[in-house]
């Protein structure tokens, strides 16, 4: 298993505050990985950081087989290296029907110019439908998606990641506010996605977190504090003791 | 395809039939048809409304759909006056010029000619030389071309500096603003080589046509501008229709995350706030030979900002919105300022509409803002509730 | 001057008149001869004898002499004025009182003093010598701020001779001034000259620069062969003029004139010339081998006269390099009207020492002004400092807060006719207008807009069109003006190039007011306290028991009422018009938004880069405030490239995006 994703020595600061001090983390292809850490561990800002919107003080970030640095790229650009991004509370285009937010997401051209002219077409189509089956909404295609439930708008955006076919998967709580039932089929459409592709998901639950059974890396203030199977960090420990307060 | 694109959107088959019915209409009524009901400058203003309808095109798809609330569009559209008004200016002068030299003992060279036209156009400005931006004033097919890279280029390098360093929302209208601003006081000198404030002026004669009535010159323009108005239109519904819209409508809600999708949203304003500006260089140059009077006072702020008012009360966010606003506001605007409504009388003191018109305008735009966002547009809304939210 | 010189005489004659023993008339007999066939050799004696009597009266008489207003009744010989009569006579006044003493039936009786043009110089600097050394302080400035005013050569020996007496000590120094100054000028001695002129080395003065700036006055001539060596050549030109590189003030058809003038080039057919000459020369619609209709370029036109000129009926025509040519070799030269060239090297080298001088102080006084105007961009900026800045509302109308608070002190000043007192009152009630203003936007329109900001620019756009419109309404279109206490007026004056008005400093001094003010407020009070948490997490603030309610009330209040008082300042040195307020919206916003949003440190830094910039443009395009406007703005967005969240920028998350 080769490595997709290498974070090394990488620290950010914000007026002094050290969010992310240090931090090193690795991911292959096709490999499950779930982040926890107690709020202000820096979670969200190592995903800022991988997704390019936030530029570290130091460190590196090298992407994929050709070790290209992330840094210097622009949130589109390394989204279009095969960076998918579901952010904790769900953000969805409200004002756009679902199906119009899967084709905004479906892997395709990128420029203004080729979406100008780009015409659906039965492939895209099938492709499309296919997802929202995946994801549950089929009978949802033609609604407002700001009229969906809170679960089907986390849904829509896991189908829009799915859909952007990435090769790494950046998930922020993506369980949170859903019933358990959702939940199961949330863990199931992200171990899915698994198999083929790279899939970091950032937790606080660790029922869910449980439920993935993947390796864990658990971050506290901005470095890795533990990282092994979900037994393993739960009994260490540091790990509890930041989780319990000393 | 062509079919269903026409299916899905109605309201271009049915505002394609009002433009055809309204100006053919216009023509049956004018005095160009023989007809006293519409008087040759009221054909004017008619032609120029159409203009300012395109111009409410091109701003309702930065702002309403692309969510730039540009307050530099009618930068754009004087500047695409100026370059076709420096033709017409140039080459009417020339006329003027090439007459009174006709009689001299010695036919006139071309230099004569030239200094003959120089200090008749800048003898106001004190000088008597031609400046560099009018290198192509002789040439119309090059100042036509400049109607539309001048604005164009102009918006594409300010967006691309705007758009880069990521400078967004009011911001980046405050900085719009301060470009148009920038833009005014410079035409207002006097060297800027376009006549500081006394603008270009005596544009509604055709070089050429010195024959052509005014009757007919206005029906012209107004066939013109609404053969303009018809093709803004279709071509801001293909922009805002399927992937394209959705990319842009995605950008106004939320740009961030079309961001993470993989688009280059610099690009995709870029390429809207360009093409905006070119449509409204395009609509500046129809309307300015209908008005036949350009300055720089018609450049300022306040003439984008009314253009947001216009868009704002017609209905963001769709097509149809941004015309009937433009067309209800500014014919509303005429009619008040040239004192059509009756003055109202309250004893001590009468209303007079000329002085109280702007107050009552800036007032209904705070109650629009507040109570009908989706402005005159909205009330489709009521008669077609499937329609509903579709657009918003 | 002749004016002031009578007032004087006048009150000199009231206060001192009858003591003096002397009386003018019989000093004027005892020289009969000498006053009325006065020269240059005899009237010496005649003014030492009237400056030793010092009789009233005197003064006035030397001034209507050399104005040739006295006459001699030929009868006994005694001296009047005069006063032309309707039937012809005159009236005799008398040279002492003033008062009528007689008639004189016919003109023929009486003769009038006419002195030549040399006693009249004479009499001139006696005059002044008169009135430099008069016993009343007040004359005494009265002929130096003439001389000052007027310089010539006759006013320097008087000067020197009444510096010695003079016992003012600060009218000495005045009067030892103006003796150097005028010694520069008029000095014979060129080592005395010379001193005068190094005196003036580094001095900031105007009247040492117009005192030395003709030393250095030149003219344009062609030096013969075998140069003068008595002409001081200050720049010799030959050469010059093939080339484009002509110094100051030299032109090209200044240069062909004078080398015309000396013979050395003959006339230069123009192309006006040109044509005139084919238009006369037309035969049968032909000219010079060209028929009409082909003359419409130049090139033929130019051909058909050269036929012309072959055939000798017209002067050859030039070309513009044998022109370059002959000016080349003509010997030009820019020669110093002033001979001597040891005078005018240090002329040259003082001005330049004078120049430095004073182009140190331009800079100090640039920055001054650069000060000024950034308190002003300062203070029409800091209210929304607090309304955009910490609150993140856009105020479109801010504009129109200023202009409703010059309104309101134009108003004051119509009620309360003390400006001083009327300025005490215009203040406080411009802060309570605007206040009280802002509290209704806020509740009325903008507080249902919270988080949609676009929407809030709209609606407060919408405000500030009415707005506009109906103080248009109200005070009309023309310029209200708001005038300044007398105690306002004037100016700080530092040295001759440095010098801030009054005005302005209080300008200055109510912008850092309201800056210490506002970083108290909101830093150091409960107000800012709560400020600061509703603006940073409202819903938060609710839950500790802040009203956010009432806290965006309150801070919008006191943003619109500190416009309201930037209203009133800055309505004292501009005019107050309906459209002042657009005047700075835009310039407001961007020095919010160059120094950094959400702070008033940034306000600050905003206003103080914008105006040392504009200043700097401006100074460096001098004639053109609406050049440096454009390039300002052009600047501004530039600057956003590099800095695009201000100079003071807030970093990380709390930024928001």
């Amino acid at each position: 298993m080769s490595t997709l994703l290498e974070v090394s020595g990488v620290s950010v600061s914000f007026d002094g505050f050290k969010a992310i001090n240090n931090l090193s983390f690795q991911i292959g292809d096709a490999e499950m990985r779930a982040i926890i850490g107690p709020n202000g561990a820096g979670k969200t800002t190592f995903m800022d950081i991988v997704t390019g919107k936030t530029k570290p003080d130091e460190g590196r970030v090298i992407w994929g087989e050709r070790n290209i640095s992330l840094l210097g790229l622009s949130e589109s650009r390394i989204a279009q290296e095969g960076v998918g991004r579901k952010f904790q509370r769900p953000t969805v285009f409200e004002a756009q029907s679902v199906r119009e937010n899967l084709s905004m997401a479906l892997k395709n051209k990128r420029g203004p110019f080729d979406v100008l002219m780009y015409r659906r077409n039965a492939e895209a189509r099938a492709r499309l439908e296919d997802i929202a089956e995946q994801v549950g909404l089929s009978d949802q295609l033609e609604r407002m998606s700001g009229e969906l439930s809170h679960g089907q708008k986390q849904w829509l955006e896991i189908g829009m990641l799915l859909a952007q076919e990435p090769r790494l998967l950046l998930v922020d709580e993506p369980a949170a506010g859903m019933t358990p039932e959702e939940r199961e089929h949330t863990t199931d459409i992200l171990v899915e996605a698994a198999k083929t592709r790279a899939v970091v998901v950032v937790e606080h639950d660790m029922e869910f977190v449980r439920r993935l059974n993947c390796k864990v890396t658990v971050l506290h203030e901005g470095s890795v504090l533990a990282e092994g199977s979900i037994d393993h960090v739960t009994s260490n420990q540091e790990v509890i003791d930041v989780y319990l307060g000393r | 395809m062509k079919q269903s694109f026409l299916i899905r959107n109605p309201h271009i088959l049915v505002f394609m039939g009002l433009l055809a019915v309204f100006t053919i209409a216009v023509t049956l009524m004018s005095a160009y048809a023989g007809s006293d009901v519409i008087s040759t400058s009221f054909v004017k203003t008619l032609g120029k409304t159409l203009c300012l309808c395109l111009i409410a095109i091109a701003m309702d798809l930065v702002w309403g759909y692309c969510g730039i609330l540009s307050l530099g569009h009618f930068a754009f559209f004087g500047i695409g006056g100026y370059m076709v008004g420096m033709w017409l200016m140039y080459e009417r002068t020339k006329e003027i010029v090439a007459t009174s030299m006709a009689a001299e003992a010695l036919p006139p060279t071309p230099e004569e000619v030239r200094e003959g036209i120089g200090t008749q156009i800048f003898g106001v400005v004190g000088g008597a030389e031609i400046p560099w931006v009018w290198y192509f004033a002789d040439f119309l097919s090059i100042q036509l071309a400049l109607v539309v890279l001048v604005p164009g280029l102009l918006a594409l390098i300010f967006g691309w500096l705007a758009f880069r360093s990521r400078v967004t929302g009011v911001y980046l209208s405050i900085l719009t603003q301060a470009m148009t601003l920038a833009l005014s006081l410079y035409l207002f000198q006097n060297d800027s080589g376009l006549r500081g404030n006394n603008g270009l002026s005596g544009l509604q004669n055709i070089p050429g046509l010195t024959d052509v009535g005014q009757d007919t010159i206005s029906i012209w323009f107004f066939w013109a501008s609404a053969v303009a108005l018809a093709l803004g239109y279709l071509m801001a519904v293909f922009f805002t229709q399927g992937k394209f819209g959705s990319v842009i409508r995605g950008i106004r809600d939320d740009e961030a995350r079309v961001r993470f999708l993989g688009y280059n949203v610099e690009g995709y304003k870029l390429v809207v706030f360009t093409g905006t500006a070119v449509i409204a260089g395009i609509a500046g140059a129809l309307y300015y030979p209908q008005a036949g009077i350009i300055n720089p006072a018609e450049i300022a702020p306040i003439a984008s900002i009314y253009l947001a008012v216009w868009v704002a009360i017609g209905g963001r966010g769709r097509i149809y919105g941004a015309v009937i606003g433009a067309a209800f506001v500014s014919l509303l605007s005429s009619w008040f300022t040239g004192g059509g409504a009756p003055d109202i009388s309250l004893g001590v003191y009468t209303i007079q509409w000329t002085d109280w018109w702007l107050v009552l305008l800036g007032f209904s735009f705070v109650a629009v803002t507040l109570f009908a966002p989706k402005g005159i547009g909205g009330l489709f809304d009521l008669i077609n509730p499937a329609h509903k939210g579709e657009k918003s | 001057m002749k004016r002031a010189g009578i007032w004087a005489a006048f009150l000199w004659l009231c206060l001192s008149g009858a003591v003096f023993a002397q009386d003018l008339q019989n000093v004027l007999q005892t020289h009969q001869q000498a006053v009325e066939k006065a020269s240059r050799k005899t009237i010496d004696a005649v003014l030492d004898d009237l400056a030793a009597a010092n009789a009233p009266g005197t003064q006035t008489f030397i001034q209507e002499w050399a104005g040739k207003n006295v006459w001699m009744r030929k009868e006994d010989g005694l001296f009047f004025y005069v006063s032309a009569q309707a039937d012809k006579s005159y009236e005799l006044i008398d040279l002492a009182s003033g008062e009528t003493v007689g008639v004189a039936a016919e003109k023929k009786l009486l003769k009038q003093l006419k002195p030549n043009s040399g006693v009249r110089g004479v009499l001139a600097s006696f005059l002044v010598q008169f009135q430099l050394s008069d016993p009343d302080p007040e004359r005494r400035i009265a002929a130096l701020q003439a001389i000052e005013r007027d310089a010539d050569e006759t006013h320097y020996g008087p000067l020197q001779a009444s510096v010695e007496n003079e016992p003012d000590a600060e009218l000495k120094a005045r009067k030892e001034r103006l003796v150097r100054v005028l010694a520069v000028q008029f000095e014979q001695d060129e080592t005395k000259r010379i001193d005068a002129i190094l005196s003036f080395k580094g001095d900031l003065g105007v009247d040492a620069r117009a005192a030395l700036n003709p030393i250095l006055a030149t003219d344009l001539v062609v030096l013969s062969a075998l140069q003068d060596p008595s002409e001081n050549v200050a720049q010799s030109l030959s050469s010059r003029f093939t080339g484009s590189d002509m110094p100051d003030g030299v032109t090209r058809e200044q240069a062909i004139a004078l080398v015309q003038k000396a013979g050395l080039l003959g006339p230069i057919p123009d192309n006006d010339a040109i044509k005139s000459a084919l238009i006369a020369n037309m035969q049968d619609d032909m000219v010079g081998g060209f028929a009409k209709q082909d003359l419409d370029q130049q090139e033929n036109r130019y051909q058909a006269y050269d036929a012309l000129a072959a055939s000798g009926l017209v002067d050859k025509r030039i070309s513009d390099y044998d022109v370059s040519e002959t000016l080349a070799y003509s010997n030009l030269a820019l020669v110093y009207r002033e001979p001597s060239s040891v005078v005018t090297d240090t002329a040259r080298e003082t001005l330049a020492s004078i120049n430095d001088a004073v182009g140190l102080n331009q800079a100090l006084d640039l920055g001054l002004d650069a000060l000024s105007l950034a308190s002003i961009f300062f203070l029409a900026a800091i209210g929304l400092a607090i309304t955009f800045g910490v609150m993140g509302v856009i105020n479109m109308a801010h504009g129109e807060f200023i202009m409703m608070g010059a309104y309101t002190g134009y108003v004051v000043q119509q009620l309360i006719p003390n400006y001083t007192v009327s300025l005490i009152v215009a203040i406080p009630l411009a802060f309570a207008v605007t206040f009280a203003a802002g509290v209704a936007l806020e509740r009325l329109v903008i507080r249902w807009l919270y988080n949609r900001p676009l929407e809030t620019l709209l609606a407060t756009f919408g405000v500030s069109i009415a707005l506009q419109q109906i103080a248009k309404n109200i005070f009309g279109t023309q310029a209200r003006p708001l005038t300044s206490p007398g105690w306002l007026d004037g100016a700080w004056v530092l040295n001759d190039v440095v010098s801030i008005s009054y005005i302005r400093i209080a300008i200055f001094a109510l912008g850092l007011i309201f800056f210490l003010l506002l970083l108290f407020i909101l830093n150091k009070t409960r107000l800012g306290l709560e400020v600061r948490a509703v603006t940073q997490n409202p819903r938060m603030a609710s839950a500790m028991g802040i009203n956010p309610d009432k806290i965006n009330m309150l801070t919008f209040g006191l943003g619109s009422g500190i416009a309201g008082i930037a209203g009133v300042a800055i309505g004292l040195f501009a005019k107050v018009t309906s459209e002042l307020g657009s005047d700075y919206i835009v310039q407001s916003f961007m020095t919010i938004v160059v120094g950094g949003v959400g702070n008033i440190w940034g306000a600050l830094l905003g206003a103080g880069m914008i105006g040392t910039l504009q200043k700097g443009i401006e100074w460096l395009n001098p004639s053109n405030t609406l050049a440096a406007q454009t390039y300002m703005i052009l600047f501004i967005i530039l600057f956003i490239q590099i800095r695009p969240r201000g100079i003071i920028a807030l970093k990380g998350r709390a930024a928001g995006d």
